[in-house]
């Protein structure tokens, strides 16, 4: 029993006049329906191995180590848990920076007048013992004053540590120091050179050069760290270096830029110059298939990490864009935080005791981002709607157990 | 006088959907009254609302807290958003039929999977829905069939079954209710992983044999070891239930009918009308389709026009799809979707298992303000489209006299017949301004005629 989602069939739509954009129409054959006795995305389980802590292919392994974090409920107050956390950034020392995207609420208002909860950033110090980690400071909230973002989607550390928090409704970058202190914001809407609509993805090279997913406007674009327009690249479309809405980005260790072309339900690679070298991935819930990718990230040997967001997986290619291995989530135990929460309710405790299987547990719910922390060398996985990071260590040196154990 | 065909129209959209702005009944028009029911009636041809749109950027609408997220909001952007507005529109019907809270079930998703459901099989056949319902988990739990067991019975589910979901008071006795309640015993859900630590979780039906009373059943005079299957086949042959559910038919797209818990000792406003359609739902083993086809073409439907008081839902739908920007998710989407709530119909959540009071009920001195001030709110808003849209539609009719820019708005608005009084105040408001000319006044002076059209008694009609 996979987290079901309700009944929806892909499928990019034709003009949206209030996105102020053209949104490319495509054919999208693929269907997902999950309705109480079908689901389809068990099909997904048993392609992939279940109850399979550690995956291994073609010599690499990615090991499950634990995960962390819980629901907060409707709360908003910062700590041990997190409110839809949706994409990390990973500092050295351990340092994890979470980004909430948070949840609107209820409480009154006039009509189409947002409030919300747990948009936030928050620190954390995770080291590679399950229950080490700290919830060290948060930072932001939800708002269009200084300092505050209202639907923040990527997040992205430059050489000083300083935060980059990409907000796709106010359409600016805001720059923060380690600390949190607001240190510039830039940004602004539109579709001219430096101008943007509905921004995701960000990431910095070690020049400090930012690239930014330009989403509505279907293309990548590369600034300064002060927001000053450097380039353009892409263009609306389903062909050779176009888009449909991309998402997440990621630069490997050579500089090559990967892009989660997400309508498009494909991975793009690209020079840093801006040429399209290569493409990944078409429509389906097959092995190498992708729906609605949101996220890419790759580790030093090059292997690349695909957040296929409405498959509730991520995939695992090689350079040549070759598909390896999937994981589904494998959360078996609660995290530290979740245990304090089951430790606090007896009723908690008995409720899960009558259930028939924990399995749903364990599985990704529609996962957004995914960071490789090539210093500790493991995979986090934003495990979005279960309010959770799920981590994976990248084994080199593994030696399988005898097999007739 | 506006065109008759665009009349027909216009009141067809508004009943079958949500309305219909001027393009599209000009599109309809063309291709035709009954190819245009047909075309309702098949929304299978027509691409749905792509739900992962919204998921994309409102993450949080896959499975809202009860308390703290706004669960609607992606039923209500859907019903804004559907090119196929009469599946729309039947979830809407079917869950005021069978209406199940969230105040009890705690899960807006578990509901809201009932609206998914009355998407997919409502316009099928009525059985069929029927057989899905009763193993439907929020209807499970709402109505207590989780605590139905062989050794001790619980009526709820059995009776409400019955009484509001098929053939209502008087055509079956308490010994059926208890027989019917007996068939269903082991028909329960499995239980779920709860909703701390990690997020909520799906609920499943399950049957559990061990539970389930075997024993022989007599059920409206027919014996045998009847299961849950069985009962609905047999509620499905009987004339009472035909009867229940056109009556209901009826009371949602032609007119308002007395609340159901007076349908036994009330006669139908229009008994042919109901046997009509009771006729051709026997005749077609319940299917919802055929007798739907017969209610959009039949004489007393295309009669029955500006007569119904619009339900929260069809005021906060039929607004946003006129004033626009609603159509791609903008932060504000969930708070949008609490605004039939203000007005009195909480989606999600009725206040009973009778559904809600519908017709005149709609209207009291608190729910008439907040219905006013959403739809005031709204078209006074420059920012929107829509709102622009008819602004400039406006100014393209060049210098209009104030009877012409009343009516005029009265059309753009797609207000139902105004009648000569309301139509009077308003142009001789109109008049002590004088002649629209399109000066730096004009824009205002729109804004302000649409907020009167939109406050008009009539325009609470549908």
């Amino acid at each position: 029993m996979v987290p079901r989602l309700r009944f929806v069939t892909g499928s990019a739509e034709g003009l949206s006049p209030n996105a102020g954009s053209v949104r490319v129409s495509l054919t999208n054959i693929y269907l997902f329906s999950s309705f109480f006795l079908e689901k389809v995305s068990n099909k997904v389980q048993q392609m992939t191995a279940q109850n399979m802590l550690t995956k291994i292919a073609s010599g690499r392994v990615l090991d499950y180590s634990h995960n962390i974090g819980q629901y907060m409920g409707g709360m908003d107050w910062p700590g041990e848990g997190f409110v839809l956390p949706i994409a990390t950034a990973v500092a050295v020392h351990n340092t994890v920076y979470v980004l909430g995207r948070g949840a609107e609420s209820t409480g009154v208002a006039a009509p189409m007048e947002p409030r919300a909860f747990g948009t936030r950033v928050g620190k954390f110090s995770v080291g590679p013992t399950p229950g080490d980690e700290e919830h060290l400071l948060t930072f932001g909230s939800f708002g269009e004053a200084p300092g505050q973002f209202m639907w923040p989607t990527g997040i992205a550390l430059d050489e000083d540590e300083n935060v980059y928090v990409s907000d796709e409704w106010l359409n600016r970058v805001l720059v923060f120091d380690k600390d949190g202190n607001l240190l510039s914001t830039w940004g602004s809407r539109g579709s001219g050179d430096g101008e943007l609509n509905r921004i995701s993805g960000i990431t910095i090279d070690d020049n400090g050069n930012v690239y930014l997913v330009d989403s509505l406007n279907h293309r990548v674009q590369t600034f300064t760290r002060d927001g000053k327009f450097l380039g353009k690249w892409g263009g609306p479309g389903d062909g050779e270096g176009q888009f449909n809405s991309p998402w997440g980005i990621c630069l490997d260790q050579d500089g090559f830029v990967y892009i989660a072309d997400h309508r498009n339900h494909r991975v793009q690679k690209w020079t840093p110059q801006g040429e399209f070298l290569l493409q990944f991935g078409s429509p389906g819930d097959g092995p190498g298939q992708l729906q609605y990718p949101s996220d890419v990230t790759v580790d030093p040997a090059g292997d690349v990490y695909v957040c296929d967001w409405a498959n509730n997986r991520v995939q695992v290619f090689d350079p040549t864009g070759a598909f390896l291995t999937s994981i589904v989530g494998d959360a078996h135990e609660p995290s530290k935080w979740a245990q304090m929460t089951l430790d606090a309710n007896a009723d908690l405790r008995k409720a899960r005791r009558l259930v028939s299987t924990m399995e749903p547990e364990w599985r990704f719910a529609l996962p957004t981002g995914v960071t490789f922390d090539k210093v500790a060398s493991r995979l986090i996985v934003a495990d979005t709607q279960r309010y959770r990071l799920q981590i994976y260590n990248k084994i080199t040196d593994y030696i399988e157990p005898q097999f007739n154990f | 006088m506006p065109d008759h065909s665009l009349t027909q129209m216009a009141h067809l959209m508004r009943r079958a959907g949500f309305g219909a702005l001027p393009d599209e009944l000009e599109e309809r028009i063309s291709k035709g009254y009954e190819e245009t029911v047909e075309e309702l009636l098949h929304p299978e041809a027509i691409k749905p609302v792509d739900q992962y749109e919204l998921l994309r950027y409102q993450p949080w609408t896959w499975k809202p807290g009860t308390l703290s997220n706004p669960g609607p909001t992606s039923w209500v952007y859907r019903m804004i958003n559907t090119k196929r507005p009469l599946e729309e529109k039947m979830t809407l019907f079917w869950h005021n039929v069978f209406a199940t809270g969230v105040s009890k079930v705690d899960h807006w998703d578990e509901v809201a999977d009932m609206i998914d459901l009355f998407r997919d099989k409502g316009l099928g056949s009525y059985q069929a829905l029927l057989l899905d319902v009763a193993r439907n988990p929020a209807m499970l739990f709402w109505l207590d069939n989780n605590q139905n067991h062989a050794p001790a019975i619980n009526e709820n589910w059995g009776r409400e079954l019955l009484e509001l979901f098929s053939m209502g008071v008087g055509a079956y006795t308490e010994e059926d209710v208890k027989e019917c309640s007996r068939a269903f015993t082991g028909w329960t859900i499995s239980r779920k992983i709860p909703r701390f630590p990690y997020g909520r979780f799906d609920w499943s039906f399950e049957y559990l044999a061990d539970d389930h009373d075997d024993g022989e059943k007599t059920f409206l005079g027919e014996t045998g070891r009847f299961n849950g299957d069985d009962i609905i086949e047999i509620i499905c042959r009987q004339p009472a239930t035909a009867t229940f559910i056109s009556r209901h038919l009826y009371s949602f797209f032609v007119a308002d009918e007395v609340g159901v818990p007076a349908w036994s000792e009330t006669p139908p406003i229009d008994p042919e009308a109901v046997k009509t359609l009771a006729n051709t739902f026997m005749e077609t083993n319940s299917d919802m389709r055929s007798v739907l086809r017969v209610l959009f073409n039949s004489d007393f439907f295309k009669k029955a026009r500006s007569s119904k008081v619009r339900s929260p839902a069809e005021v906060v739908v039929g607004t946003m799809k006129l004033v626009g920007g609603a159509d791609f998710p903008v932060p504000g989407y969930g708070e949008l979707a609490r605004q039939s709530s203000y007005m009195g119909q909480d989606l999600l959540n009725p206040p009973s298992v009778e559904g809600w009071h519908s017709g005149e009920e709609w209207i009291d001195s608190g729910n008439l303000i907040e219905r006013i001030n959403f739809m005031t709110h709204m078209v006074g808003d420059l920012e929107r489209p829509g709102v622009r849209q008819m602004v400039e539609d406006l100014r393209s009719k060049g210098s209009l006299q104030p009877a012409e820019f009343v009516d005029a708005t009265i059309d753009l608005i797609g207000s139902p017949r105004v009648g000569e009084t309301s139509r009077k105040e308003l142009v001789d408001h109109a008049s002590k301004r004088g002649d629209l000319a399109w000066n730096e006044d004009a824009t205002q002076r729109s804004l302000e005629m649409f907020k009167l059209v939109v406050s008009l008694k009539e325009h609470q009609l549908a």
